[in-house]
């Protein structure tokens, strides 16, 4: 019997969508996360009635038991960022793929938590803080139609079939 | 012989992957209507989002009374760091003094603000301004009100925030502020024993003169800086509506920027010591380095 692993077909523009969104989520949320660590003096952000960037992350919706939102975006976007390298979206079985929607839908939830955070409880929009939740919902959407559009095909079994073995 | 036999298995084996793969076909088209489901409820929330949230804008600017309350405590508590920058220690007249001895206010693990004022008091209605202005560098306030002073005291109607009803949230500080009474000097907001502790033993001698005892407004910067009284002349206030107050905090050029926006940064400056000079935004900034290089001199 041939042990040939099944051959995974991938929509190349998921691949490499999900990888750059996940490149710039990763700035986005770096840039967040210096800002946090150096207080935010150098935060360029506009500020105005409703587009207030300080109000936001000095806030104190910015942490989550202490770690901070942006520390947490980095973190989510470095684990998605393997989970969508080419290797990991073509690795076969449900696990990994999962695992990917998983996080995808995680990352979506907390983004629409935050989203509401800053329209009913600050009052206040962070500009940086909108790109992260955009590409977050991005990801969400490129994850979730890749992963449907996965073929996965069983060359072992259409070897059995022809008698190629 | 051997080729005819094997025609109905295959056959079959045909039968077998075309229904394996017409499975495969329904199972995928089920995928991807999920997906867009999925991805339709998400789009749902964020449209009925920005929907409730506009709602929520237009009836709270559906009077004009309150339309001009959001414009009021928008500016009052999103004055621009430039400009508190520019003003410096302005035209304060005093700044927050340090509380003899070793004391400490704490809410939640962190420093505590409590303000003891009431509406009809001119002088908290001058205070007030600055003390929201200082505050909403570190946190965040709800439901701030408007109001004016008595109508009978000095510098009557003088146009003010109200604490009554008001919350704030900040990762840096606590605060709890009290209007006692109203503009008609009904009864309004009553303190907790424990503030009320507070308030009674440092507004009162040794920490003021003893005719100066219980008097407001009060504000308790985390047990080791207080400040009773006005910090600022009231007179600059006069006449003004509290549009004009607010607009004028963006001005500093103003007599009211100077006076509010002074005052602010000498209230941060103590704050920053409270927090450990937390956020640098804040404490490192302009305004308030020159407040605290203030206080340190005097």
């Amino acid at each position: 019997m041939d042990r040939t692993p099944p051959e995974v077909h991938v929509p190349a523009w998921a691949v490499w969508t999900s990888l750059v969104v996940c490149a710039l989520g990763l700035l986005d949320a770096a840039y967040l996360t210096f800002e946090h660590y150096t207080e935010s003096t150098t935060l360029a952000c506009s500020e105005s009635a409703t587009i207030n960037c300080l109000k936001v992350t000095t806030s104190s919706y910015a942490d989550v038991f202490g770690v901070p939102f942006a520390v947490l975006g980095v973190v989510f976007f470095l684990g998605m960022g393997l989970l969508c390298l080419p290797v990991a979206w073509r690795r076969p079985g449900r696990p990994l793929r999962l695992l990917r929607v998983a996080g995808a839908v995680a990352g979506v939830l907390v983004a629409l938590y935050l989203v509401w955070v800053e329209l009913f409880r600050l009052d206040a929009i962070c500009l940086y803080c909108t790109g992260v939740h955009v590409l977050s919902f991005v990801l969400f959407v490129v994850v979730a139609l890749g992963s449907a559009a996965i073929v996965e095909e069983s060359l072992a079994s259409e070897r059995e079939y022809d008698g190629s073995t | 012989m051997a080729r005819r036999k094997a025609q109905p298995s295959e056959t079959t084996a045909r039968q077998a992957k075309l229904a394996a793969l017409r499975a495969q076909e329904a199972r995928k088209r089920r995928q991807i209507t999920i997906v867009m489901a999925a991805i339709g409820v998400v789009l749902v929330v964020i449209v009925a989002f920005i929907i409730v949230y506009a709602v929520t804008r237009s009836n709270s600017s559906g009077t004009a009374s309150s339309a001009k309350t959001t414009k009021v405590v928008n500016a009052a508590t999103g004055v621009p760091p430039g400009v508190f920058a520019e003003v410096g220690t302005g035209a304060a007249k005093a700044s927050p003094q340090q509380i003899p001895g070793n004391h400490s206010l704490t809410a939640d693990g962190k420093p505590k603000v409590l303000y003891v004022g009431a509406e009809y008091c001119p002088y908290c209605a001058t205070e007030r301004w600055a003390v929201v202005a200082a505050l909403s560098r570190f946190g965040t306030f709800s439901d701030l009100g408007t109001t004016t002073s008595s109508s009978t005291d000095v510098y009557p109607d003088t146009a003010t925030l109200s604490f009554h009803g008001a919350s704030y949230s900040s990762k840096y500080l606590a605060f709890n502020g009290y209007e006692t009474q109203d503009r008609q000097n009904r009864p309004l907001d009553q303190l907790p024993a424990e503030d009320k502790k507070v308030f009674q033993t440092f507004d009162a001698p040794p920490y003021v003169p003893g005719d100066s005892a219980g008097s407001i407004p009060f504000v308790d910067l985390g047990g080791k800086y207080m400040i009773v009284g006005a910090s600022y002349d009231p007179q600059v206030l006069h006449g003004k509506t509290h549009l004009e107050i607010a607009k004028a905090m963006h001005d500093p050029s103003s007599d009211i920027g100077k006076a509010v926006d002074g005052t602010a940064n000498l209230i941060s400056a103590r704050l920053c010591t409270l927090t450990g000079q937390q956020p640098a935004s804040v404490c490192k900034s302009p305004g308030v380095t020159a407040a605290a290089k203030a206080m340190s001199g005097s």
